[in-house]
């Protein structure tokens, strides 16, 4: 009966569609209406609202302090929290040397100073997003189909903004955590994060969309191994004669160790058993990093704090590269096994796969639109796509979007036998 | 999962599959001799299974002949030229590709690295495969780096296969099945045009398509041997009558399942002679090319190698 209706354009009854059509419409219509439904419940709102201001006003006082004196300046002065980083910015721009241009053609001389350079700064994720669709000429708006973009877009609009937030009130964290040492370890701190993030985050987008990974894995976690090894034999090689060499040595053995592990695993190893040192290392770098943290105040006089003298002003390599190592190893080796369905969105329902299903064409509980893709799309399985499709591919080769759903099926049905054998097998018929 | 729609019930063949999943858990690679060393090799794949299995098979009662297709391949094989190894079922697994398929994968992967070891050691450098299926595993399912695979219709294509003219006139139509698994499914090297190809080069073979062909064409009804029911028959029906829309007095294929289930229903319609709802022949296309060629009649090991022509249909009587 429903393929009738639809042979013959009854819309009416079904769902969604109303039984009657124009202004002689008599039907019983969806929803509540606007008037006194809607406009009964703002009113409730905005009355609560409005008493609930006046009760404040009247019964809570507000505490006046006394105003603030114009003629001296605070000895520390931060921004609202939403332009920190622009302010980081101002303070970073000092590294940039001033410059002077001379008038020409009956222009005024102009001199760039720091507030040029911070405001420049602070305009060039804004000068990024302006260009970037000149740039980026693709159609993809996925971030697994387009790595590059979505990699800068994390780099530099999320990382970036928050370094340099944080560099912001660099006077507070030098006072705060004088192990610090010097501004260059926080100035440092600004350029590092966003990089690595931006590198790990493309390794990962690569990952989800299915694309080769071989020299993708390899690459990055190569060069963090072998940067911490260089940087930690010349921390070694600097302070030769140090109370504490031996501890430091210990100490930049395991954070050495921690990048090679990965490193190592990705190289040689096949991807779940690599996936399975990235996770075991992940975990000792947790523990690690906890059991720095409550041993720190206990020590802090003989060993630890001297440690942390020498490492923490060179921690931009040797404690994010550990960390940087391990979340891409293990982003890179994830199996993204709940993303193919996230592959399958591409699909904007065409219906072609339905039409050439020859399974659609026999299969009683098939007629009438049930197919793979639907259910695909509400993520369940009513059992009769899965086990009757012939994985004959007739859907993926009409389909316009190149989706390969035989795929889907091969790792659906992977799943379930899987699942099945967990469970001490099926039962037999 | 619903247990009644479970992969349990989906496959026909529980015993055939029990068996092919055992022998994938026993991985010590035997001593092989190799008689006559080459760079080519020929795998049949589980053809001779099928055999023993199937109601309607030349061992049975029925007249589709599953072992012909090795006999042909190797005919046609010698005809172009090559002495192929014989990548024998005594030494080799099943491809396993009905494994996958099914979402048996660490029975596959067994199948795989097992067949994998022995490929690299015997040095094949072109695995040649009569079946669709068995052509997209060892293609793209197996890391084979180094060894070229591919199928039967490709290489005879390549190495230009000549088929001496036959005697009498009488024109043939022959409508060929394009398996999903060796054209829409191979993203590289579909087989589209290597088989019709070979088919034009019949003398009195008019090459007909069916309605739906090339990538568009439908499935055979079964693939990966699950679900033999009234639905898959339903599916096998619209296919030969395809093939009996256009009159076609052979319906070719290149894979050893659609000529199981072709041969399956064209057995279950064949109710007396002249009365049959599918008047044309269901054969491998490797047997029809290897027909025609000069030598002893391909017989998949049914009757004695002098035998001049085709045999009988049904039981052989001894």
């Amino acid at each position: 009966m429903e393929i009738e209706r639809v042979k013959g354009k009854v819309y009416e009854e079904r769902p969604g569609f109303p039984v009657q059509y124009g202004p002689e419409r008599t039907d019983r219509q969806p929803g509540s209406p606007l008037v006194p439904h809607e406009v009964y419940r703002d009113l409730v709102t905005i009355l609560l609202l409005t008493a609930m201001i006046f009760f404040l006003t009247a019964a809570v006082m507000p505490g006046l302090e006394t105003p603030r004196n114009p003629a001296e300046t605070e000895a520390f002065t931060v921004p609202d929290w939403y332009v920190l980083f622009s302010f980081g910015l101002l303070k970073f721009a000092s590294i940039i040397p001033e410059v002077q241009i001379p008038g020409v053609l009956g222009l005024p001389p102009a001199l760039l100073s720091v507030g040029f350079w911070g405001f420049f700064l602070t305009q060039l994720p804004l000068i990024f997003l302006v260009i970037l669709p000149f740039i980026d000429r693709g159609r993809e708006t996925r971030p697994a189909k387009a790595p590059i973009r979505s990699a800068f877009g994390i780099a530099f609009l999320i990382v970036w903004i928050f370094t340099t937030s944080m560099y912001s009130v660099n006077n507070l964290i030098l006072e705060k955590w004088p192990v610090v040492g010097s501004d260059n370890v926080l100035k440092g701190f600004i350029i590092g994060p966003p990089i690595l993030a931006g590198i790990a985050a493309y390794v990962g987008l690569r990952r989800l969309g299915y694309s080769s990974m071989y020299w993708y894995r390899i690459i990055p976690l190569g060069a963090a191994f072998l940067i911490a090894l260089g940087h930690a034999i010349w921390i070694l090689w600097a302070i030769q004669g140090h109370a504490q060499w031996s501890w430091i040595a210990v100490f930049l053995a395991f954070l050495v160790g921690l990048t090679a592990v990965p490193a190592v695993a990705v190289t040689f190893l096949p991807e779940r058993t690599a996936l399975r040192f990235t996770t075991a290392t992940g975990l000792f770098l947790i523990f690690l990093g906890f059991a720095v943290w409550f041993t720190v105040g206990f020590y802090t006089p003989s060993v630890l704090g001297q440690v942390e003298i020498v490492l923490i002003p060179n921690m931009h390599t040797i404690f994010a590269l550990p960390i940087f190592s391990v979340i891409t190893a293990y982003v890179a080796l994830r199996r993204p096994y709940s993303t193919y369905e996230y592959l399958l969105n591409e699909c904007y329902q065409c219906g072609k796969c339905h039409t050439v299903c020859p399974v659609t064409k026999v299969e009683d509980d098939a007629v009438g639109g049930l197919n793979l893709v639907y259910n695909s799309f509400k993520k369940e399985h009513d059992g009769v796509p899965l086990w009757t499709c012939l994985a004959c591919d007739a859907c993926s080769a009409v389909c316009p979007l190149d989706i390969q759903y035989s795929d889907y099926i091969l790792e659906e049905r992977a799943k379930i036998m899987g699942q099945s054998a967990v469970d001490g097998g099926e039962t037999e018929r | 999962m619903i247990p009644e729609y479970g992969p349990g019930r989906a496959i026909p063949h529980p015993v055939l599959f029990r068996l092919l999943d055992s022998e994938a858990d026993d991985t010590t690679i035997p001593e092989i001799k190799v008689e006559h060393k080459s760079e080519f090799a020929y795998y049949p794949g589980c053809v001779d299974y099928y055999d023993q299995e199937m109601q309607f098979s030349h061992m049975n009662y029925g007249d589709t002949n599953h072992g012909v297709i090795f006999d042909s391949s190797v005919k046609l094989l010698r005809a172009v030229g090559i002495e192929p190894m014989i990548l024998d079922r005594s030494f080799m697994k099943c491809c396993g590709h009905d494994q996958l398929w099914q979402g048996k994968v660490d029975v596959f992967r067994k199948m795989r690295d097992y067949n994998t070891k022995i490929i690299k050691m015997i040095g094949v450098k072109t695995l040649v495969t009569s079946c669709a299926e068995g052509y997209r595993t060892l293609r793209l399912d197996y890391k084979l780096d180094g060894v070229r695979v591919v199928h039967i219709t490709q290489i005879l294509y390549e190495r230009g296969l000549r088929l001496p003219p036959s005697g009498d006139g009488k024109r043939i139509r022959v409508a060929y099945q394009d398996p999903c698994r060796s054209c829409r499914q191979m993203p590289v090297d579909p087989v589209y045009e290597e088989p019709r190809e070979l088919i034009r080069r019949v003398d009195n073979a008019d090459l007909v398509e069916l309605k739906t062909f090339r990538a568009d064409a439908q499935c055979c009804g079964v693939a990966q041997m699950m679900y033999c029911n009234d639905k898959t028959k339903g599916l096998t029906y619209k296919r030969m009558d395809e093939a009996r829309d256009v009159e076609a007095d052979y319906l070719l294929t290149a894979c050893p399942k659609c000529l199981t289930h072709f041969g399956c229903l064209h057995h279950e319609n064949k109710w007396r002679p002249d009365d049959e709802r599918y008047p044309f022949r269901v054969m491998d296309i490797t047997q029809f090319l290897a027909e025609r060629l000069a030598g002893p009649w391909p017989t998949g090991g049914n009757v004695d190698e002098k035998k001049k022509e085709p045999p009988l249909p049904g039981r052989r009587v001894s």
